[in-house]
């Protein structure tokens, strides 16, 4: 059937296109100029006194004997995290327990982990956002299998988009489901109560099949800084993962702290100059790491402990 | 020009319907009869579509025309929805960016799957041209241009038997759905948002439609007797979409995509409520149009320019959804870019008409 063969063609001729790009891509990263910053991952963490091994004090680490991490002081920022991404952890997390992957751990099974959302890991770096995570999960989880998937959601989560991720969460079926959420709706303007409510009974959803959830809240940027609407939509999705006891990556404070260091460290027309866009780029390539960060934290929570939420949300 | 019929004005109504399901949130979107059902409007684009080809492909007289007439005509309009789609994006992704440097924010960038054509241009790029990265609400127009690379071999195969063509069609709906077979997109993992597998069997019952009424009674009687079996669905729809009831897809037996609700794959139920709407519907055309003449040539306007009006509308509800972002919304707001983009689309059917009635200028000015 020749006439079947446009898809199948678009489909091969961009996947030989593709399989080209990507060859030449990493044969010529390493080649040419790496920043410093672009290095993620071994270079890094090694610098950093990051993958400390679990002291037996640590109750629940005894539990978990494959988690690498030890919970860390939360107003000072977080020395496991690379330089240009160091935050303290109240303004990066809030935390909550993650039953299944804590209990993927203990019968070291592999974790499967599904993010949702945009998937860059910054301007003309090598490796995507989930590569990023997947890096940087295994590292900390050192004798598990982590594999991460992606899917990106166009549309709002008020309007269908959480109809539509309800049925990718239930193609994959992942033990843990990393959430960038409510950019489109923010963007669009929804009703602020609408979007909370279609969040919150997505996440009890999830909850409610045995998968954990992380959220990731959407990014700061100082055009946005004074928008009451937006202020309110963030403060939303916080309310939501304290009601509904899943961790919460704080991106929009910890985009904020990082906002408030590089004006500091920048003075002059170099801060002016393209900054909201380049603290974008820098929130993307930190993703990983504060996620990682909140999961491993978020694991080291005791099983017995009632109230699940620790860090303040300020 | 043709005359206001059914098929143009049920096309128009679809358009605004899009039109104005494409700008999220707005106070219009709780209006418009996506909202009351678990189908929406590009079932009834794509059914319209398969409809159209029933017309385009006989000649005046009802005798089907060429065969390779027929190819090369569905081939040639492929390419112009092809062209269409690359430009309309093209556009919006200089709107999202253009919006993003005016009021310095980043995010814009982001939006509805953009991200990674500014991100990851090399890779991005490739994915847009071929259709395989789209962005949001950008998305039909790539189905189209599959569903009329496929139409060829339907409307050839109905020729020889109606019922093969149809039976084909089933049985590549139905493996698709069982198989969960979607064409993937790249460089973003996924799939295409919808999968032409599924929805190629709306375009051919839409051409089956047309050609059984052309020609069998029986499917006239038919159509008639389940009328009030179309109004029964429609009311289910309803109820269920108002009170939110749907299945859990992490709870229904496999294979899940026969049981759930999903646009992408075109489930089953989707596919049962817009033939209940069809069914409910059928007679509402002949009353409205003596009644309300005017309304009936304008949506018959658009449904006539169909492409040209779609590409406008897709343009124009990103602009008006940046306009609400940038404003912060609002009932007033919300009139004033719904009003002028429905003034646009009006404008747009009148201008392709006005341009093919005049004299062309010549190659050589």
């Amino acid at each position: 059937m020749a006439l079947s063969l446009p898809p199948a063609l678009l489909g091969g001729v961009s996947l030989a296109m593709a399989s080209c790009l990507a060859l030449a891509q990493s044969s010529q990263v390493p080649a040419s100029q790496v920043q410093p910053s672009q290095v993620q991952g071994p270079a890094t963490t090694q610098a950093v006194p990051a993958n400390v091994p679990a002291p037996s004090s640590q109750p629940a680490l005894a539990e978990i004997p494959a988690l690498q991490a030890t919970a860390p002081s939360p107003d000072a920022p977080d020395p496991s995290l690379s330089p240009e991404c160091r935050v303290p952890g109240s303004k990066l997390y809030t935390l909550a327990k993650l039953k299944a992957v804590k209990k993927a751990l203990r019968e070291h099974r592999a974790v499967q982990v599904l993010t949702i959302g945009s998937n860059s890991g910054g301007i003309g770096t090598a490796a995507t956002y989930p590569v990023r995570l997947e890096d940087a999960l295994t590292r900390s989880l050192p004798d598990v299998e982590v594999t991460v998937e992606s899917r990106g959601v166009s549309g709002e989560i008020a309007f269908g988009a959480a109809e539509r991720l309800r049925n990718q969460v239930a193609e994959i079926e992942p033990d843990l489901v990393v959430w960038q959420v409510g950019g489109n709706d923010a963007l669009a303007r929804v009703d602020i109560e609408e979007f909370a409510q279609s969040l919150a009974e997505t996440v009890a959803w999830i909850k409610s099949h045995g998968i954990d959830v992380v959220l990731v809240d959407p990014q700061y940027t100082a055009s946005l800084a004074k928008d009451d609407y937006y202020r309110q939509f963030v403060q939303a999705i916080q309310k939501v993962a304290e009601r509904e006891q899943v961790p919460l990556v704080q991106r929009y404070e910890a985009m904020r702290y990082l906002a408030t260091r590089a004006i500091s460290a920048l003075k002059g027309d170099t801060a002016q100059a393209g900054a909201g866009f380049r603290l974008a780029d820098l929130g993307y390539r930190c993703m990983a790491e504060h996620v990682t960060r909140a999961i491993t934290v978020s694991l080291l929570q005791p099983d017995i402990a009632t109230p699940a939420v620790v860090a303040p949300a300020h | 020009m043709r005359e206001p019929n059914a098929v143009d004005f049920w096309r128009g109504i679809a358009l605004i319907t899009i039109f104005i399901n494409h700008i999220p949130g707005n106070v219009f979107q709780n209006y418009t009869y996506s909202q009351y059902g678990i189908s929406d409007a590009a079932e009834l684009f794509v059914f319209l579509a398969g409809w159209s080809i029933g017309i385009a492909t006989r000649g005046r007289d009802g005798v089907p025309e060429p065969a390779l007439r027929t190819i090369l005509r569905l081939l040639s309009r492929m390419v112009e929805v092809y062209r269409a789609q690359l430009v309309i994006t093209a556009i919006a992704l200089a709107m999202l960016a253009g919006a993003a440097l005016y009021l310095d924010n980043p995010l814009l960038v982001e939006w509805h799957n953009a991200g990674p054509i500014f991100s990851d241009p090399i890779q991005a790029t490739v994915g847009w041209v071929t259709l395989l990265h789209q962005l949001g609400f950008f998305n039909i127009l790539p189905l189209y241009v599959v569903l009329l690379g496929l139409a060829p071999a339907f409307v050839l195969l109905s020729r020889v038997h109606l019922g093969l063509a149809v039976g084909i069609s089933v049985a590549l709906y139905a493996v698709s759905l069982v198989f969960e077979i979607n064409i993937p997109s790249w460089p973003v993992e996924g799939h295409w948002f919808f999968n032409p597998l599924c929805w190629q069997l709306l375009l051919v019952l839409g051409f089956a439609a047309h050609e059984w009424r052309r020609s069998s009674e029986r499917f006239l009687v038919w159509r008639r007797r389940l009328m009030p079996l179309g109004v029964v669905i429609v009311i289910v729809g309803a109820v269920l979409s108002w009170f939110n009831l749907r299945p859990d897809p992490l709870a229904v037996p496999e294979p899940r995509l026969l049981f759930i609700f999903d646009k992408s794959y075109l489930s089953p139920a989707r596919l049962v409520h817009f033939l209940g709407v069809l069914l409910a519907f059928q007679a509402v055309f002949a009353v409205v149009q003596p009644r309300a003449r005017w309304l009936v040539r304008q949506l018959a306007g658009l449904g006539r320019n169909s492409l040209a009006v779609f590409s406008v509308g897709s343009v124009a509800s990103l602009g008006a959804q940046l306009i609400r972002f940038w404003t912060g919304g609002g009932f007033a707001t919300d009139v004033f870019v719904v009003g002028c983009g429905l003034a646009s689309l009006s404008f747009t059917a009148w201008f392709v008409e006005w341009r093919s009635r005049s004299p062309r200028p010549s190659s050589a000015a």
